[in-house]
């Protein structure tokens, strides 16, 4: 406790340091406000209809919108991304995990994860438009390039706090690194492993609006726009978009995850788990019942 | 005659400190040994020095038995899969005896399914067999460390307080089976036990640690 408070007041001495004249900051609030009446609120949703140019073929006007088009490329370049991603970081984990695999394996291992996410994806961006161009193709290869990077670490990470009894079990047995890591070190931390995955998911497309800043695609490419036109309103809207989509890959991943945990850690998702508080929501959904099996020897 | 699996040559076993010193013995095919001895006094690292999980302190310890696939271990806390069905946990005991070239991703060679349909069987999990083992209640999942065990066939058994959460009639089943496997595979067993009845009962060596030392007692 006495380390925590030495640190919180540490901290609030160099955050005192840094702003130096609290002075400066008069009348910021009110221009916030300002602003956000004047420019951001409420939100232009004419962002939903259809855009006058192409023609609409679609039966559907919200499929021909700039929500529409720039959310469903954010959506495609950030799944190929986390997909190819997440097929390279796994080796990757797997050589750096050092519960896995010997010292001189899993230092160069670290250090190729340590190196790709390094750089953000954005700067990622940068480099491969200079490769690819500007357009989708920059966008999926920075996003994957630090997917690996990061998806690795966390992964490797996981693997190394896994249970030693399997582990040593398989070695006692004579199991080979190669075995151990794919019947006992993947389906044992798959949960860790399957909730890294949907958080990079979500991660890279929340990051899709980061990413599109520099015309690597995407959503991004139309807040880009809005913001140089200063149209906010149209960048709220978008940025609602964004929010309730990744709302909804948190709704997938406790379901998805849910098929890897005990019953009853992980619940399947329902309305009132993700909008309201456990002790409201458990008078509407209760726990399942254990399977009969599991009573048989308690 | 009976072929020795195993020689201890004045082992001392520990971590930092020796546990047990001066452990000189031999473990022969047919033998089923029970470790007695209070809590802490160092019957799992026995059994882990044996494994080669750990190095012993000092000593030497001589295994006549092949490196992948010759030793079973079931540790006290089972080494199981949690996420993994109970036929895919028992395979792994089949799985040890392919070739190490044998791919991972690779499906088992059929010739093997039978052998874990039979471990399975043996051990009254069958209908259980797509479950995962996470679901399971205790004395399940050790019937199901011991089917890995006993689907692996291998040549010395280590298993760590493996009847612990067993009912009486679930420890005639488990021992009727491992037993059934000794003899067919003229192996061996070693096991950590805290009931000296059950011990008495089952085992043909008795082993207690005391004092730092281990001594073989004459099983009447």
């Amino acid at each position: 406790m006495g380390i925590v408070t030495a640190i919180s007041l540490l901290a609030l001495y160099i955050f005192n340091d840094m702003v130096g004249d609290w002075g400066r900051l008069s009348g910021g609030w009110e221009n916030l406000v300002i602003f956000f009446n004047e420019s951001l609120w409420p939100p232009d949703w004419s962002i939903l209809e259809a855009q006058s140019y192409p023609v609409c073929e679609q039966e559907v006007e919200l499929f021909c919108s700039v929500a529409w088009l720039g959310m469903v490329e954010t959506i495609k370049i950030a799944f190929v991304a986390t997909a190819l991603g997440f097929v390279f970081a796994l080796p990757l984990s797997v050589l750096a995990a050092n519960n896995l695999s010997p010292l001189w394996m899993a230092i160069p291992a670290r250090v190729i994860l340590a190196a790709m996410r390094s750089l953000p994806s954005i700067i990622w961006a940068v480099l491969f438009m200079i490769i690819f161009d500007v357009g989708t193709l920059a966008g999926i290869f920075a996003m994957t390039f630090y997917t690996v990077g990061y998806l690795g670490k966390l992964q490797f990470e996981s693997m190394e706090g896994l249970k030693n009894a399997p582990l040593e079990a398989a070695k006692a047995m004579g199991m080979t690194r190669a075995e151990t890591a794919w019947h006992i070190a993947l389906p044992e931390s798959a949960n860790h492993l399957l909730s890294h995955l949907m958080f990079m998911f979500e991660y890279n497309v929340r990051h899709g609006t980061v990413i599109g800043l520099v015309g690597a695609g995407g959503i991004g490419l139309y807040i880009n726009t809005y913001l140089k036109l200063t149209q906010y309103d149209k960048v709220v809207a978008l940025l609602l978009v964004v929010f309730i989509v990744v709302v909804l890959i948190d709704f997938l991943s406790m379901a998805i995850r849910s098929t890897v945990t005990e019953e009853g850690d992980v619940r399947r998702p329902s309305w009132s788990t993700i909008f309201l508080p456990a002790s409201i929501s458990s008078k509407y959904h209760t726990t399942p019942m254990k399977t009969s099996s599991s009573k048989e020897d308690e | 005659m009976n072929e020795v699996l195993a020689h201890l040559h004045d082992v001392s076993i520990g971590y930092d400190t020796p546990l047990i010193e001066g452990i000189n013995v031999e473990i022969s095919e047919g033998d089923v040994i029970a470790i007695l001895g209070p809590s802490g006094i160092g019957k799992t690292t026995l059994l882990r020095t044996i494994s080669g999980l750990i190095r012993p302190l000092s000593g030497e310890i001589e295994l006549a038995i092949p490196s992948r696939g010759g030793l079973g271990y079931i540790p006290q806390r089972l080494g199981l899969v949690g996420n993994l069905s109970v036929r895919a946990n028992v395979s792994m005991g089949a799985r040890v005896r392919t070739s190490r070239w044998w791919p991972a991703v690779f499906p088992l060679p059929k010739e093997f399914e039978e052998d874990i349909s039979k471990a399975m069987r043996h051990l009254g999990i069958e209908d259980i067999a797509d479950q995962p083992v996470r679901i399971l209640s205790g004395g399940q999942q050790r019937r199901v460390a011991t089917a890995r065990t006993v689907a692996q066939k291998p040549k010395l058994v280590l298993a760590d307080e493996f009847l612990g959460e067993l009912d009486d009639d679930n420890v005639e089943v488990v021992m009727r089976t491992v037993h059934a496997t000794i003899r067919a595979q003229n192996s061996a067993l070693i096991m950590v036990e805290h009931h000296e009845k059950l011990a008495k009962e089952v085992a043909n060596r008795i082993w207690r640690i005391k004092d730092g030392k281990l001594i073989e007692e004459v099983v009447s």
